[in-house]
């Protein structure tokens, strides 16, 4: 579970290789292009090609992506759906389209950028450049618990499916999944205060210190 | 000699007449008071639910509601009652947590955490960065220590625990074992002289168990250990505190208190095969 996200991170390939900083411009060159083409101009299918092709270039597979974007498409969708049902004519179906691509070609660079760099070293870049502590803070924290909550999610449905002997309505199915997440979300409170409690422990007074690891130490 | 090595020498723990409740709640603590001499290593042993990982948190100043406005140093001789020492003050304001001379209080909390390292029960609510090295660092950068010397606490720490190069993992993929020594590598990099332990050894396989036992044999502070694990405590422990419901049921020598099997089968304990 835990390399869901970045299964190829510490991968070899060509684009792994590049120095840190070239990799996070690269992506944010994509996402830029992605976003400010108009989708009916034949540009568009020039960046989408570039795009993936960087995914090939660095060795993720296409399917991996594709199963990601499985899961971005739903809400993505919801999103968008809003927009031809309130605006009338064609408008609002071309704003829908927009939506869709750019936010696709969007996740997929964001996909390829933390799979061509550990998440550490993306930290480290954007601490490099400046970018402001808390944001870091909360992306290195909810990179590191993430997981935990997943796992912890994870470990009470199986309890949930042990003590399932029939196939539960789906009225009973949304219950008790809404029972899950108010669960995880009170868990997750707790755990919040306690990893509180941990950088309390270890001198933390509200303020991020930080040094880098030496580049020989990394594999 | 290393400078871990005198502050172990002059820590010790004093604890007296020390009371808590959460806002609203019963009573967590009831009157509890007992010392820790320098390098002794301590058992608090007692029923889920009997106070053990409050006590400890007190010990490193975790619950700040609770904590006095005490400015000052105070004597650590037995016998001689903290409230004594402190005159003119009003009873909220009386420290009851003394760690090597220093009161437990708002204005100390920061040198109290410096010297009391705090192991928490499950190692994923501890490890909160995104590699090892950073989460061993974590702790000498707070103390302000130069980059050079934060990277050599982090090795030594590191392979004080068995764990030397282990610096570029992700500590999200390690075993729980190795997390567990990851923990105590970050609390040893802060050289404390005190070890406050919470539950260290629950679902550790054998060989994990062991290796831990190893590493807080050769710690040289004092240490205070929270566990059910009694087998180890007879094996690690001078000295045992028996904890039920708050209150302070025994304090003695391990074989004493472990081994007396109407006292254990009292406080739902069991006197551990070691002893049988």
């Amino acid at each position: 579970m835990s390399d869901y996200l970045d299964r190829f991170g510490r991968g070899q390939s060509m684009c792994h290789r590049w120095p840190p900083l070239a990799k996070l411009l690269s992506a944010i060159a994509m996402i830029l292009a992605a976003t400010c083409v108009p989708i009916a101009h034949p540009l568009i299918g020039i960046v989408a090609c570039v795009i993936f092709f960087a995914h090939t270039l660095a060795r993720i597979p296409l399917a991996y992506v594709a199963r990601r974007l499985l899961f971005f498409w739903p809400p993505l969708f919801l999103m968008a759906i809003s927009l031809p049902l309130s605006q009338s004519g064609q408008t609002g179906w071309l704003l829908f389209a927009t939506i869709l691509v750019r936010g696709t070609l969007s996740f997929s660079t964001a996909l390829w950028l933390v799979n061509v760099m550990p998440f550490d070293q993306l930290l480290a870049t954007l601490r490099r450049l400046r970018v402001p502590d808390v944001l870091l803070a909360i992306l290195s924290l909810m990179y590191r618990f993430l997981f935990v909550l997943w796992d912890e999610l994870d470990r009470m449905r199986t309890a949930r499916a042990a003590r399932l002997f029939r196939k539960p309505s789906l009225w009973a199915t949304w219950r008790s999944a809404a029972h899950l997440l108010g669960r995880l979300l009170i868990r997750a409170l707790d755990r919040a205060d306690r990893i509180h409690g941990a950088m309390l422990a270890r001198g933390w007074d509200g303020r991020s210190r930080w040094i880098e690891q030496p580049r020989e130490d990394r594999p | 000699m290393t400078e871990s090595q005198v502050t172990s020498e002059s820590s010790a723990v004093r604890v007296e007449r020390l009371s808590f409740r959460y806002p609203g709640g019963p009573d967590v603590l009831t009157d509890i008071s007992f010392t820790i001499a320098p390098g002794e290593i301590i058992g608090l042993v007692g029923p889920s639910g009997a106070g053990k990982s409050t006590l400890l948190q007190h010990l490193n100043g975790l619950l700040p509601s609770q904590l006095p406005n005490f400015v000052g140093n105070v004597s650590n001789v037995p016998g001689q009652r903290l409230t004594d020492q402190v005159s003119g003050g009003h009873v909220g304001n009386v420290p009851h947590v003394v760690i090597d001379n220093l009161p437990v209080a708002r204005q100390s909390i920061a040198e109290v955490r410096r010297r009391v390292g705090f192991l928490f029960q499950d190692p994923d609510d501890q490890l909160f960065c995104p590699t090892v090295f950073e989460d061993v660092a974590f702790g000498p950068l707070n103390l302000g220590l130069s980059e050079d010397e934060a990277r050599q606490r982090v090795r030594d720490s590191l392979a004080s625990v068995g764990l030397a190069g282990y610096e570029p993992r992700s500590t999200l993929r390690l075993s729980l074992g190795e997390r567990k020594r990851v923990c105590l590598a970050g609390v040893f990099a802060c050289q404390p002289g005190v070890l406050a332990l919470d539950e260290p050894f629950s679902s550790l396989d054998p060989r994990a168990r062991r290796t831990l036992i190893g590493i807080l044999k050769k710690f040289p502070g004092s240490q205070i250990i929270a566990t059910h694990d009694l087998d180890v405590v007879v094996d690690l422990c001078h000295r045992v505190l028996l904890l039920d419901a708050g209150q302070l049921r025994a304090a003695g020598p391990t074989a004493d208190i472990l081994g007396n099997a109407a006292l254990m089968e009292r406080h739902g304990l069991e006197v551990p095969w070691r002893l049988r």
